[in-house]
Order: structure tokens, then C-alpha cells, then sequence
């Protein structure tokens, strides 16, 4: 008997091997406003993954859009395979295994895409069927994640792998103002794979019945358009990533929107939803979510923990959070989970897990 | 329909009256329907606790455990969840102690927003000098009363009257008039907004385990939800239009 939905058979996520703390930044950057500096200090990061080069007298060079670009896809393949390889271990599957890989970046542009570097070079079949996601930001996680679900669904039994790859410090600008301050105090570098495939199969050695990814729920809010967006930087020759400092407040108040559709939708209640796995925005999104549709401290404490070790990773970083969640070993089967993700577009994306 | 309890809707109010003077499992299970539907379907405002003449409640059955059997924690956990839910409901919670309010009821009487007893009411926190602790009133009965008094009412589980209850703010008014006393206390809480409540009584439960910068944080994402609901924008439109 075969299942409707795509299930998650496992999650692989990889981070470069550099960790550095708010201070350390601080001090390889020579930050000098003081406004910036309290923006680090304020934040509810310990530390992050980040590739930076290596500081001279002078603090750490300024790498050129060049160099970023080229930082962006090395890494990406680095931490590309090693998240696969994660994902794949224990299940007895390769690479060359996998019937549709879907890859996701938003901090470097390629043509070919990640997904064709991957074929080449990490063993998928050259039939192998890909999508790339380029450019959604933080949420396009659950954007990639819906169709690589559907297509599950649609082709029973084959596999499917979606890599989400962030390589935030490519998007790094340096120049002392409190608008690349909010940016380089909140982004951390951070590759995830996640498998699924819609049959009965679960993995050879799962303890529980795997989630089933039951449903998508997308909002857009238009009015805030322009709220999270890459400004092109004439006096840097790079890309700016700029990020309104009302995006929390503004994604917060339209949290239940989605929600609340995505649940009437499956005839559930919030109190029918066992675990929430949000993308670790930052301190105040997460705030906003948890006031304005009533969660606990605990309900998001995977949430927080992510972006206290590794900062925003992007779109991957719900993945890390589900990584947790099921290291955690809390997971009863029955239960539901509601993942969510959020970014430019505005958006905020949702999706129902049922185990 | 209830075993354990009646419940009724008028209007603006839900009460819920507590039919057995001990607390069970099946109560525990009914009082979870009833906050099903009263976080649902209910257009209430308020919602009022009360027992039986002279008897709130006299805390836990301990017909529901046995020597000979293992002891169940569980049962503890599921209490306190639906506690906390009911000290979590988009209502005023008011709770009407007439008599005997012992152990459970008095934990039960802690997630209320107001509290009207009579003069002969008897609060005890009677949990320790049985050898069990009194559920999360350890956590609630500090910040409502302060340590000090906490320690006394717990450890040393002192009866507590009227008068005594009235002055250490455990309860808020005390009357023998129970209706009059109900229907000041509903008046006081006026218009009753839903979010701006709920909000309000999260912030304030959060207070002595918040540090101020993340209460800050808390107060300002909360304060975004209040300001963009139909109370607060209606009385920005009856300002302007004066």
C-alpha cells in the first residue's frame, strides 16, 4: 500500500568549520560605531559559521563581488556534499539513487545552477530530474519544498532530494553603517538535505514512523514588497542586501493568516499541533510569531536555539531546527507539526507535518 | 452532559460550576471539553469558577490512586495543562470561593484573574503536611503573594479566612452578597477586549521569570498585535473624531 503524501526519510546539514562570536566580528571587522556594536551585542546570536578571509593588520580585506561569487559556489559544493552525505547515511542510498534533486541559494547567483555542479560532481545520475530556486530568500525552503513533496507524490516509491545552501558571508558588505550592521550581525553560513519519498518504506533504522508532509499554505503580504530585498551597491560593486527594521513586527501580525488557513484547511486546531519548527529569523520575528498566535517559550526553544549557534542560515535553517526536534526524541507517532518559514515577498510560507 | 461540573452560557458569561468537591480525572477530561469550546464557539467574555454552597473544592481524589499501584505522574502533568490553559483563555476568569477551598481548588483558584469569596471562605494550601506538593502554586502563589507569604501558606498550610485572604491579595473583594460582588467585579473589567487581556495577563505572567530585555522585545511584539486590533483602532477613530 503506497502513501499519498511525501514522508522526510532524513535530514543532513553541514556548516563551514570557522565559528565566530558577535565580538569576534567585531574585532576582525574594526568595527567602530558605536550603534553597530550594540546591535551585536543586543543580539540573541552566540556565534555563527561564517567563510571569511583571513585578517591582516588592516582587519579583514574587503572581497569583491568576484570573490563572493566564487566563495558562494565553492562552498556551496563543499557543504553541499557534506549535508548530502548526512542525509544519505544509514539509509543504504547513494547519490545515484535519487530521481529529483531540488536545490535552493539565495546568496549567489550561478548559471549553470547548483543542481547541474551537483550532478557533476557528487554522483547523481545524469536523468536525474532538477529544479533550482534562486532567489526566494528564507522561505524558499517550504517554496522548494512543496513541489519536491508533490512530485513525490506524483511518482511513488522514487526518491527525492531538496539542498538548501546558504553561504551568507558571500553577501557580506563592510561599511560601518547600521544597514549592513543588521545584516552581517544576523546571517550565518549553512547547507541542508533533506529525503523524501511517498511510499510505506520507512528508513532501516528509524525508531518512529517518519512525517508525512500532508500540506502547503502560502501568504504574500504585497504592501511589504519592498521590505527584504538586494539593492545593488554602486559604491561597493556588490550586492546590499537591505532588511526594513518593521519586517517582524509586519510578518507577525500576518502570522495567523496562514496558519489559520492551513489548519481550518485540515480540520485541525493550534492546540491539534504538537511541535512548531519556525525558520529562525531573529529575535523579533520570533517575538511577534509567538505573540500574535499565542506560543510558548518551549514551543519555539528549537527556534531560538538554532539562532543562538548559528545565527539566520537562510533557507535551510528549518531544516536544522527539525534536525533538533527529532534529536530531541520528543516525537510521538500521531503527532503534528506545523513548519514555518518566512522572508522576502514579503511571505510566510507553511507546511503541516503529520507523523 | 457533564459528570463532574455544570456549565452554562448567558450572554457575556460562561460559568462553570464545579458538581463534585473533588477533582478527578473525569474532571480534568471535562474541563478540557468545556475549554475546547469555550476557545472555539463561546462569544463570552467572562468566565466564572464556582463550586457548591460552602464548597469550592475540596483539591484532589484520592480514591484514584491505589498503595498497591504504581503512581502515576502523568495525571499531575495533565492537571496543570489544563490549568494553565484556563489561565491562558481570551476571557476574564473570575473565580467565586464560597466555604471550603482546599489543595486542587486552591491551585485552581491561583490561574483566576479575580477572586470573590464569602466571609466564611477557607482557603488552604493543605499539599505538603499530606506529603505531596500543591502543583505549580509553588510557581503561582509566589508571584501572586510574594515569597514570604508563599512560604507560610505552603509549608506551613495555614487555614486562610476572609479577612486574612483579602489582605494578602489572594482574593479580590470579599462579600456575602456573591451576585452583587459578581456583577461589580465584571463592571470593573469594563469592555473586556479579548487580545488586549489575553496579552495584557501573558506579559504579566511572564514578568518574574522575563529579564527586561527580552520583556522588552515580548511587550513591543505584543503591543504591535494590540495596536492593529478593532478595540484600539476604535478608539483612535472616537479620538479623531472629537
Amino acid at each position: 500500500m503506497r502513501s499519498r503524501h511525501a514522508r522526510i526519510l532524513s535530514v543532513g546539514t553541514a556548516n563551514p568549520p570557522n565559528w565566530y562570536t558577535q565580538q569576534d566580528i567585531l574585532d576582525l571587522y574594526r568595527v567602530a560605531n558605536p550603534m553597530v556594536k550594540s546591535m551585536f551585542k543586543a543580539s540573541h546570536i552566540q556565534g555563527r559559521h561564517l567563510v571569511l578571509p583571513e585578517a591582516d593588520e588592516a582587519g579583514v580585506p574587503q572581497e569583491d563581488q568576484a570573490t563572493l561569487l566564487r566563495k558562494h559556489r565553492v562552498w556551496s559544493l563543499k557543504l553541499g556534499r557534506e549535508c548530502i552525505e548526512k542525509a544519505l547515511t544509514d539509509t543504504g542510498l547513494s547519490t545515484g539513487d535519487i530521481d529529483y534533486l531540488c536545490c535552493i541559494t539565495s546568496t549567489g547567483m550561478m548559471l549553470p545552477g547548483l543542481s547541474a555542479m551537483f550532478v557533476k560532481h557528487l554522483g547523481f545520475r545524469v536523468d536525474c530530474h532538477r529544479t533550482d530556486i534562486v532567489g526566494m530568500g528564507c522561505n524558499a525552503g517550504l517554496n522548494g519544498l512543496n513541489p519536491t513533496a508533490n512530485w513525490c507524490a506524483a511518482n511513488p516509491g522514487k526518491l527525492a532530494l531538496m539542498v538548501c545552501c546558504e553561504v551568507n558571508s558571500a553577501l557580506y558588505v563592510y561599511d560601518d553603517t547600521m544597514g549592513t550592521g543588521v545584516v552581517n550581525s544576523l546571517f550565518g553560513d549553512g547547507c541542508a538535505a533533506v529525503l523524501l519519498r511517498a511510499d510505506d518504506t520507512d528508513g532501516p533504522t528509524q525508531p518512529l514512523p517518519l512525517p508525512q508532509v500532508v500540506d502547503f499554505y502560502s501568504h504574500l503580504i504585497p504592501q511589504a514588497w519592498g521590505a527584504m530585498r538586494y539593492n545593488w551597491s554602486t559604491e561597493h560593486g556588490k550586492f546590499s542586501f537591505y532588511l526594513d527594521r518593521d519586517v517582524p513586527y509586519v510578518l507577525g501580525i500576518h502570522t495567523e493568516t496562514p496558519v489559520n488557513g492551513l489548519l481550518s484547511r485540515n480540520k485541525l486546531k493550534r492546540r491539534d499541533i504538537d511541535h512548531w519548527i519556525i525558520h529562525s529569523g531573529g529575535k523579533k520575528v520570533i517575538d511577534a510569531i509567538k505573540y500574535n498566535i499565542g506560543l510558548t517559550d518551549f514551543d519555539v526553544r528549537h527556534t531560538v536555539n538554532i539562532l543562538r549557534r548559528f545565527g539566520n542560515l537562510g533557507s535551510g535553517s528549518f531544516l536544522f531546527s527539525y534536525q533538533q526536534l527529532v534529536n530531541e526524541g520528543k516525537i510521538r507517532p500521531g503527532d503534528r507539526a506545523v513548519m514555518m518559514t518566512m522572508g522576502p515577498g514579503s511571505t510566510i510560507e507553511t507546511a503541516l507535518l503529520h507523523w | 452532559m457533564y459528570k463532574t461540573l455544570t456549565f452554562e452560557e448567558n450572554g457575556d458569561i460562561a460559568t462553570v460550576t464545579l458538581a463534585k468537591s473533588r477533582i478527578n480525572m473525569e474532571m480534568v477530561r471535562e474541563l478540557t471539553e468545556i475549554c475546547n469550546h469555550l476557545e472555539d464557539d463561546s462569544t463570552a467574555k467572562v468566565v466564572v469558577l464556582r463550586g457548591q454552597v460552602g464548597c469550592f473544592s475540596l483539591g484532589i481524589d484520592f480514591a484514584e490512586f491505589r498503595p498497591d499501584q504504581p503512581m502515576d505522574i502523568h495525571g499531575f502533568n495533565k492537571w496543570e495543562k489544563i490549568c494553565a490553559r484556563i489561565e491562558r483563555l481570551p476571557k476574564a476568569i473570575i473565580a467565586i470561593i464560597d466555604g471550603d477551598c482546599h489543595g486542587g481548588g486552591a491551585q485552581l483558584m491561583l490561574v483566576a484573574d479575580a477572586v470573590i469569596a464569602t466571609p466564611r471562605c477557607d482557603i488552604q494550601f493543605n499539599e505538603v503536611h499530606l506529603g505531596f506538593l500543591p502543583g505549580m502554586a509553588t510557581f503561582r502563589l509566589a508571584k501572586s503573594i510574594g515569597l514570604g507569604h508563599a512560604k507560610r501558606l505552603i509549608m506551613q498550610c495555614p487555614k486562610i479566612g476572609a479577612d486574612e485572604a483579602l489582605s494578602l491579595g489572594l482574593v479580590s473583594m470579599v462579600s456575602t452578597d456573591i451576585d452583587e460582588a459578581l456583577s461589580k467585579t465584571i463592571q470593573a473589567f469594563g469592555p473586556i477586549h479579548n487580545v488586549a487581556v489575553t496579552l495584557a495577563r501573558r506579559l504579566l505572567n511572564e514578568s518574574f521569570s522575563t529579564d527586561f530585555e527580552n520583556a522588552i522585545g515580548n511587550f513591543l511584539a505584543a503591543q504591535h498585535r494590540a495596536i492593529h486590533q478593532t478595540p484600539f483602532l476604535d478608539t483612535i477613530r472616537a479620538h479623531t473624531d472629537e
